[in-house]
């Protein structure tokens, strides 16, 4: 029914890694910061920061929508370029994470981050600012996974456990997607889809055409027809 | 006849040129309504609701905040776009080019060096010594040198440290020492603010604009030959001195800016302080290559009158001939000479000025 997506075509015996990203869908975020709060206990975040936030604009108007925001994990992060001792770094999964041994809590990422990402934790003794934190993909940090110290300088590493970011995990809309880029991308473009852009794209009949709630668009993408199921 | 000529010829002209103007305006006229049109991106028609929340989010019309329930900085900006322009120029202009331009006044320096060499002092040294200097006056320039010094090393190892450092120190190592830079950078620079104004108390009265400056700067500080007549500072030096202390005075406030984060300055500001201190501090570093090559090596008998206070006559001749003149000039109880002089023990053994009736 609908065209499949594109694939990279890959040679023999050749895996690209998948590169983690996160998604907040505009239509469906209801403004109701758990993503927020999930993120601050998982992660025991200082005080003071925040690593993710939901930001309404048009707040009571026509046209209001509420997003999710965090580090976004940039392929080329304006952060790691002009920090200067160098210490971030891009994990085989595509995460950007920081190296707080090395962090001397200049700010520089702080100005260069778009989104806000890192951040001074609230001033130590004499207004100094100690250590950038940011948002880590629940991934921790480079100490060994899941150690003691790593959960307290980073947070939890669910990645290593096999988990995505508690965030997007326990969205209740399912409006932040978190994942291998190309999967969430999938996701999204499937849900514009069948949300449709002409004024008939709505309704119960559009969402579940074959009455069927618990269908997964994804498995779809694989060429077979929609209603073959 | 030849005036007939010429009005037939000029007739010619205009009416050539009318069509000309002619053709150009047919061709340009009906594009006019077109140009309107886009200008307004048809009017009345329904804004589409997805590209104006993403013309938001980037904040392409208009600086955007939205409401959000986290404090912090900022926190109602999603998208910051000045965030990239503060990169561009510091990755691409502030980084590479603070080091080119070093680098050409280095090698400049050394041009000169290697082509007129030391400066000696003409007809040599007289043995009659001039108080230059009081003991006050140096004392506040070499405040003023070595928070410059400690403030300028300390912020070109977190300018240039990743790049010229981490190879030799690696990564950890280079962390332990930009962090101890930036304490001390961030310690004692608040303490410039305070140099650079007692930079200013105590030399501004003799770096005001006096006639003969100007014709000292086209003589180009008789660089080039020739006997360029100057008061106790030269016209090189003033300029020096007010770069220095409108320079420092820029540093010491973006640097306070920067400094104190936890005033809750938007990242705007702080990017934009950044940016102007970067400017001030590169700017004001090249500059002191030139005032440090010709208070040392570049010239015979000039670092004397910042470090025993005193210069040889000679040299004041050469070099400072009106203020030379000033000096000696009443060679009575109310001389200059003798009122700097005064107070000011010379406790380096050396000969106080000469006049001692």
């Amino acid at each position: 029914m609908f065209p499949v997506p594109h694939q990279p075509r890959l040679k023999e015996g050749e895996q690209i890694m998948a590169r983690m990203k996160f998604l907040c869908d505009t239509e469906r975020c209801i403004e109701c910061n758990a993503c927020v709060t999930a993120c601050k206990n998982e992660n025991e975040v200082p005080w003071g920061v925040n690593r993710r936030r939901v930001v309404t604009i048009n707040d009571g108007q026509p046209g209001e929508r509420s997003l999710s925001v965090a580090c976004m994990h940039c392929s080329d992060a304006p952060c790691a370029a002009v920090c200067p001792v160098d210490c971030f770094y891009t994990t085989d999964d595509g995460v950007v994470l920081h190296d707080k041994d090395i962090c001397i809590g200049c700010g520089y990422c702080f100005y260069a981050c778009p989104f806000g990402a890192p951040q001074f934790p609230s001033g130590a003794a004499f207004g100094s600012r100690g250590k950038m934190d940011k948002c880590t993909f629940c991934a921790g940090g480079p100490e060994e996974d899941n150690s003691a110290e790593e959960r307290h300088k980073y947070g939890s590493n669910r990645l290593a456990e096999g988990k995505l970011p508690l965030c997007a995990e326990m969205c209740a809309t399912k409006a932040l997607l978190a994942g291998d880029g190309d999967v969430v991308s999938d996701i999204y473009r499937d849900r514009v889809t069948w949300r449709g852009a002409s004024g008939l794209g709505s309704g119960w009949g559009i969402a579940y055409p074959d009455g069927d709630q618990t269908r997964r668009r994804g498995r779809d993408l694989d060429g077979k027809a929609a209603g073959g199921e | 006849m030849s005036k007939k000529k010429n009005t037939r010829s000029r007739h010619a002209r205009m009416i050539g040129r009318s069509l000309v103007w002619l053709v150009v305006l047919a061709l340009v006229l009906p594009l006019i309504p077109y140009a309107l049109a886009y200008k307004d991106t048809v009017p009345g028609a329904v804004p589409n609701p997805g590209t104006t929340l993403w013309e938001d989010v980037r904040q392409r019309n208009a600086p955007v905040s939205g409401q959000t329930q986290v404090g912090g900085v900022d926190a109602g900006i999603l998208i910051n776009p000045y965030g990239e322009t503060w990169r561009v120029f510091r990755m691409q202009y502030l980084v590479p080019g603070g080091a080119i331009l070093a680098g050409v006044v280095l090698a400049l320096i050394s041009l000169v060096f290697l082509v007129r060499g030391s400066m000696r002092i003409p007809g040599g040294e007289s043995g009659e010594k001039l108080l230059r200097f009081t003991a006050y006056e140096r004392i506040v320039h070499w405040f003023v040198v070595a928070l410059f010094w400690l403030l300028g090393l300390t912020g070109l190892i977190l300018l240039y440290g990743r790049f010229v450092l981490i190879p030799l120190l690696g990564p950890e190592g280079f962390s332990v020492t930009a962090s101890a830079s930036k304490e001390a950078h961030n310690l004692f620079g608040p303490l410039f603010l305070v140099a650079i104004l007692m930079l200013l108390a105590v030399f501004i009265k003799d770096n005001l604009y006096a006639r003969g400056d100007l014709k000292w700067l086209l003589k180009g500080g008789g660089m080039f030959g020739g006997h360029a007549s100057a008061g106790r500072f030269n016209a090189g030096e003033k300029i020096w001195f007010w770069l220095a202390v409108l320079g420092g005075i820029v540093l010491s406030v973006t640097g306070l800016i920067l400094e104190f984060a936890i005033l809750g300055q938007p990242r705007v500001v702080m990017g934009g302080s950044h940016a102007l201190h970067g400017i001030a501090a590169l700017v004001l570093i090249v500059v002191s290559f030139g005032h440090t090559y010709l208070a040392t090596i570049g010239m015979e008998g000039s670092l004397n009158s910042m470090t025993n206070g005193y210069v040889d006559a000679n040299w004041a001749k050469a070099h400072h001939d009106r203020w030379y003149q000033e000096m000696t000039a009443g060679e009575g109880s109310d001389s200059p000479a003798e009122e700097r002089g005064a107070g000011d023990a010379p406790a380096d053994g050396l000969a106080r000025p000469v006049p001692d009736n």
